[in-house]
Parts: structure tokens; C-alpha cells; sequence
């Protein structure tokens, strides 16, 4: 029985010809697009993230502050929007990790006497600061308190990255989105053409009491089918992109975002987009059945 | 096996009610040949379309095979029509198929096993006399030989009653004998069968029970 509905299935998909190949080529169009812009934004977002780990920003304070100023100090600090982490870092650390950095020469330091460094909190950002605004605003905050002197470091580009990572994965769904409703259109249209020439199959059918599934499931199966081999063409396009185009782009990717590999979409990915585009050709399928 | 009582179908088109059946009332036993005759628009169609779930009686009790047929859902009627075949005046092959696929296409949406499916398509084609033409295409057939394999394919489930509405209407007076003879033969070979058919002479040749309509009404049932 599975073997008759598939072979129908595929009887009825070479009777839909040109039809169901735009079908197909709309999926794998629209599934492409998805995929396409799924590892764009996922590599920016590797990138984002690598780099907001690494932004450092320093709060210069005035005076070093005694315990209990310390902590209230560092309990509003904390509560400011967008900060994730807070290293306190005295006078004599600040010091002490200067002697480290000048090794031998260290006794330099020694010479000046008085030690000449200020205390600073060293902060790290949330991914709630991830919108240019709010990094700003809470800069701002930071540097409106009265015990702060300066703010060093600023998040802004990281923001704006995944800003960029954001905007384009949008593009990337309402890409996608467009073409894959034009795509279930498709291949409501190809099987509506299917419809009409399986007719009499269907009027066979039915006169001999065959159950309900073999009457309708050819018809959803070759919708699956027309997803299915769209989406598979997709995963080829892409790969075959990538395969093309990541040498390419990885030394540029080292050079502007530090980003050492430019990485491909996961087998999970891979198999969402099948997925997808199986669904999709069922939706049509299924809609062009429903019309009757 | 074949009971009708008091069956009347209408059909409204716009403010015209047509009385397509009015108050049928007959019973079929099994094994009988019965011939359902009457001129064009006396009901015949619609009475077999009865029988076999296609239309449902405005009124009445349909009985076939010991069910109630008015009643049945959807799957029941699949379930009925197992166990009917029915052939038209137009033979309804599938073009783009060989007579052999047309006959095996059945099986295969039944879900007969692909073992069996060679051997009983070739026997349904015997008992027809078209062995020879299995693998020819619909176009390439005489209409006889297209109404043979129309009634091969009616048959390769060996159902219990045939349903033939006009199978020779479409045939000079040769090849309407030949099918004929066949009907007889699925007949012989115990299949109870009700062949409707306008020609009245038809009637007097087979000399076999005859059921007449006569718009809508069933006006004799004699033999
Ligand atoms: N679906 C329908 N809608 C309206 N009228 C119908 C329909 N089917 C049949 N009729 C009418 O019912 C009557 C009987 O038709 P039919 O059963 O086809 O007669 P026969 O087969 O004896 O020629 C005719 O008057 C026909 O016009
Ligand atoms: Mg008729």
C-alpha cells in the first residue's frame, strides 16, 4: 500500500511538470534565503558575543572609598541596568598589577614614592546594554554618580554589531517568510493542477470503496515530496556556497570581528530547513485539498 | 440481498421539483439477472446510484447486502462498494495506463498483496476474453474492448452483485451480443446482476426478469 501511494505520489508529480518544478525551485529559493542569512546572523553573533566577554569598562573613581562607602558604592553600581559583572580594583592592586606588567623594572614605581593610581571598578556588560541606547544610558548613569571621576571604554560598536545581527535577521525571516508563502502557493497551484488530472484516479477510487488515505494521500505526499526536494536542493545550494565562499571570507572575518572560523549551520539547523520545507509542501498539499 | 420499500428520491432544480424515483418498491434475490429498463430520464441511473451509496433516497428503505445503505457514513459506503462492482456506458479507463495497470490499480489502492496482484488481474481478463490485450492502452481499444476491461476491472474483486448502467450503449449490435454474453457469463458464474439499459427490445432478447420505470415509477416487474 505505502508503495502504491508513493508511486502515485510521484505518477502525479510528473503530471504537474513545470508547476511542481517551481514549486521546488521556490522552496529551495525560500529555504536558501533562510539559511543563507541564519549563518550570517549566527557568525555575527558568535562575534557579539566573543566580544562583549572581552569589554572591559573601567569606572575611575575620585577617592578610594573606606568599607561601607565600598559596598554602597558597589550595590548601586551593580544596580545600574546593563552590568553583568564588577571587579573592584584599589589603589595598592592597581598598583601591585602594574609592578607585574613592568616586570623587572618594577622598582621604577618604587621611586615615585607617593603611588599615583586611582581606584576603578572594572565592569563588564550585560546583553541587557545590547541596544546602542542602552550602553549609553547606562554610561551615562555610571558616570553621573558623585564618586566617579571618568568612565573609560565604551560598548558602542559591539552594540551596533549585534544591532546589525539583529536587523539582518530579520531581513532574513521576512526573506524567508515571503518566499515561503509564495512557495505553499506553489504548490497549492501544482496540486491544484494534480487535482484535476488525478480526477478520475480519484472517481476510480472512490466507485470501488477504496479507503479515504489512498484517495488523499498521494496528493499530500506530493506535496511532501515537492518540499522535501526543495529543501534538499537548499542544503546543497548552501553547502556548496559555503564550501565556495568561507575561504574567502575568514581572513576577512579575522581581520574586522576577530572571528577566527566563519562556521556553517549545524546538522540540527540542516535538519530544520528539511523539516521546513517538507512541511511546507504538505501545508500546500493540504490547502489545495481543503479547497474542495 | 437487494431490498427497496417506498424509496423516492427528488431533486429540486431552482423551483422545479423532478421526481427522479417515486415510491420504488422491489426485492433481489441472490444469483438473479435482472434487466432495469425504461426510456431516458425514467430514474434508472438514479436508482442504481442508489445502491450503491452514491445518492441518498429523499425517502425510503434501501437494503443491500444486509445493510441499511441510506444510513451508512462515509467509510461504510467505501466498505459497501467493496463488494460491488459497477461499470457505465463510458468505460472510465484511466488513459495514461495500460488495461493491465488500469485492473491492478484497483487492487493496489485496496491494498491487495503484489503477489496475488498478476494472477487475478490476468484471471478477471479471462473471464472477459481481453488476455490478450493487458498491455495495451485505452486508446488503442475498440470500445468494446474498452467495456471488457471495464468490466475486468469491476470483477477482479469478484464481487457478489454487478451494477451494469447502460454497458452497451455506446456499441453497434455486435459487440453489444458480445458483452452481453460476457455479463451472462460473470452472471453463470454466480454474480447477481442488474444491467439497466433504455433499449426495451434488449429486454425481450434476454429474456430475464425486467424491472420497468417509467418516470420514476416502477410500472412492471415481470419473468
Ligand atoms: N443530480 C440531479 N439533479 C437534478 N436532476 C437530476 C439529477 N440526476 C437525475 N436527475 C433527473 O432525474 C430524472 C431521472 O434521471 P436518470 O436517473 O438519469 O434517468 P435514466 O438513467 O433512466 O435516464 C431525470 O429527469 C433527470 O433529469
Ligand atoms: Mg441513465
Amino acid at each position: 500500500m505505502v508503495g502504491f501511494l508513493v508511486s502515485e505520489a510521484f505518477r502525479d508529480l510528473r503530471r504537474a511538470g513545470r508547476v511542481a518544478l517551481s514549486a521546488i525551485l521556490l522552496i529551495t529559493l525560500a529555504l536558501a534565503a533562510l539559511g543563507a542569512f541564519w549563518i550570517v546572523t549566527s557568525n555575527l553573533g558568535h562575534a557579539v558575543a566573543r566580544w562583549r566577554d572581552r569589554v572591559r569598562i573601567v569606572v575611575y573613581l575620585r577617592h578610594e572609598p573606606d568599607a561601607a562607602a565600598l559596598a554602597s558604592l558597589m550595590a548601586r553600581v551593580k544596580a545600574v541596568p546593563g552590568v553583568a559583572g564588577t571587579t573592584y580594583v584599589s589603589r595598592a592592586d592597581a598598583l601591585a598589577s602594574l609592578k607585574r606588567v613592568l616586570g623587572k623594572d618594577a622598582s621604577v614605581v618604587d621611586q615615585i614614592g607617593q603611588n599615583p593610581l586611582s581606584a576603578s571598578i572594572e565592569l563588564t556588560p550585560s546583553a541587557d546594554a545590547s541596544t546602542p541606547e542602552a550602553a549609553r544610558e547606562m554610561l551615562a548613569r555610571l558616570g553621573a554618580m558623585p564618586e566617579v571621576e571618568e568612565v573609560a571604554g565604551s560598548a558602542d560598536w559591539v552594540e551596533r554589531l549585534s544591532e546589525w545581527q539583529r536587523l539582518l535577521g530579520m531581513i532574513g525571516l521576512g526573506v524567508g517568510g515571503i518566499l515561503g508563502l509564495a512557495a505553499i502557493l506553489t504548490v497549492t497551484t501544482a496540486t491544484t493542477l494534480v487535482l484535476h488530472a488525478r480526477r478520475h484516479e480519484t472517481e476510480i477510487m472512490r466507485l470501488v470503496g477504496a479507503p479515504e488515505i489512498a484517495v488523499r494521500m498521494p496528493l499530500l505526499l506530493q506535496g511532501m515530496i515537492q518540499g522535501l526536494l526543495g529543501a534538499l536542493l537548499a542544503v546543497a545550494v548552501l553547502t556548496v556556497a559555503y564550501r565556495l565562499a568561507a575561504p574567502h571570507l575568514e581572513p576577512l572575518m579575522s581581520l574586522t570581528l576577530g572571528l577566527g572560523e566563519f562556521s556553517f549551520l549545524p546538522p540540527a539547523g540542516l535538519a530544520a530547513l528539511i523539516g521546513a520545507g517538507t512541511l511546507l509542501g504538505a501545508l500546500g498539499g493540504w490547502l489545495a485539498r481543503a479547497g474542495r | 440481498m437487494i431490498e427497496l420499500q417506498g424509496v423516492w428520491k427528488t431533486f429540486s432544480v431552482g423551483p422545479v421539483r423532478v421526481h427522479a424515483l417515486s415510491d420504488v418498491s422491489f426485492r433481489i434475490s441472490r444469483g438473479e439477472f435482472v434487466i432495469l429498463t425504461g426510456t431516458s430520464g425514467a430514474g434508472k441511473t438514479t436508482l442504481l446510484r442508489v445502491l450503491y451509496g452514491a445518492e441518498r433516497p429523499t425517502e425510503g428503505e434501501v437494503e443491500v447486502l444486509g445493510r441499511d445503505v441510506p444510513s451508512l457514513g462515509r467509510s461504510e459506503v467505501a466498505a459497501l462498494r467493496r463488494s460491488l462492482g459497477v461499470v457505465f456506458q463510458d468505460a472510465k479507463l484511466l488513459p495514461a495506463r495500460t488495461v493491465y495497470d488500469n485492473i491492478a490499480f484497483v487492487l493496489r489502492a485496496l491494498g491487495t498483496p503484489r503477489s496475488q496482484i498478476t494472477a487475478r488481474v490476468f484471471d478477471a481478463l479471462r473471464k472477459v476474453g481481453l488476455s490478450s490485450r493487458a498491455q495495451a492502452y485505452p486508446a488503442q481499444l475498440s470500445q468494446g474492448e474498452a467495456q471488457r476491461a471495464a468490466l475486468a476491472r469491476a470483477i477482479v474483486r469478484k464481487p457478489p452483485i454487478l451494477l451494469a448502467d447502460e454497458p452497451t450503449g455506446n456499441l453497434d449490435e455486435g459487440m453489444a451480443t458480445e458483452i452481453h454474453d460476457v455479463i451472462k457469463d460473470i452472471w453463470t458464474s454466480g454474480t447477481t446482476v442488474i444491467l439497466a439499459t433504455h433499449q426495451a427490445g434488449l429486454a425481450a432478447v434476454l429474456k430475464r426478469r425486467t424491472l420497468v420505470l417509467e418516470r420514476g415509477r416502477l410500472i412492471k416487474d415481470q419473468g
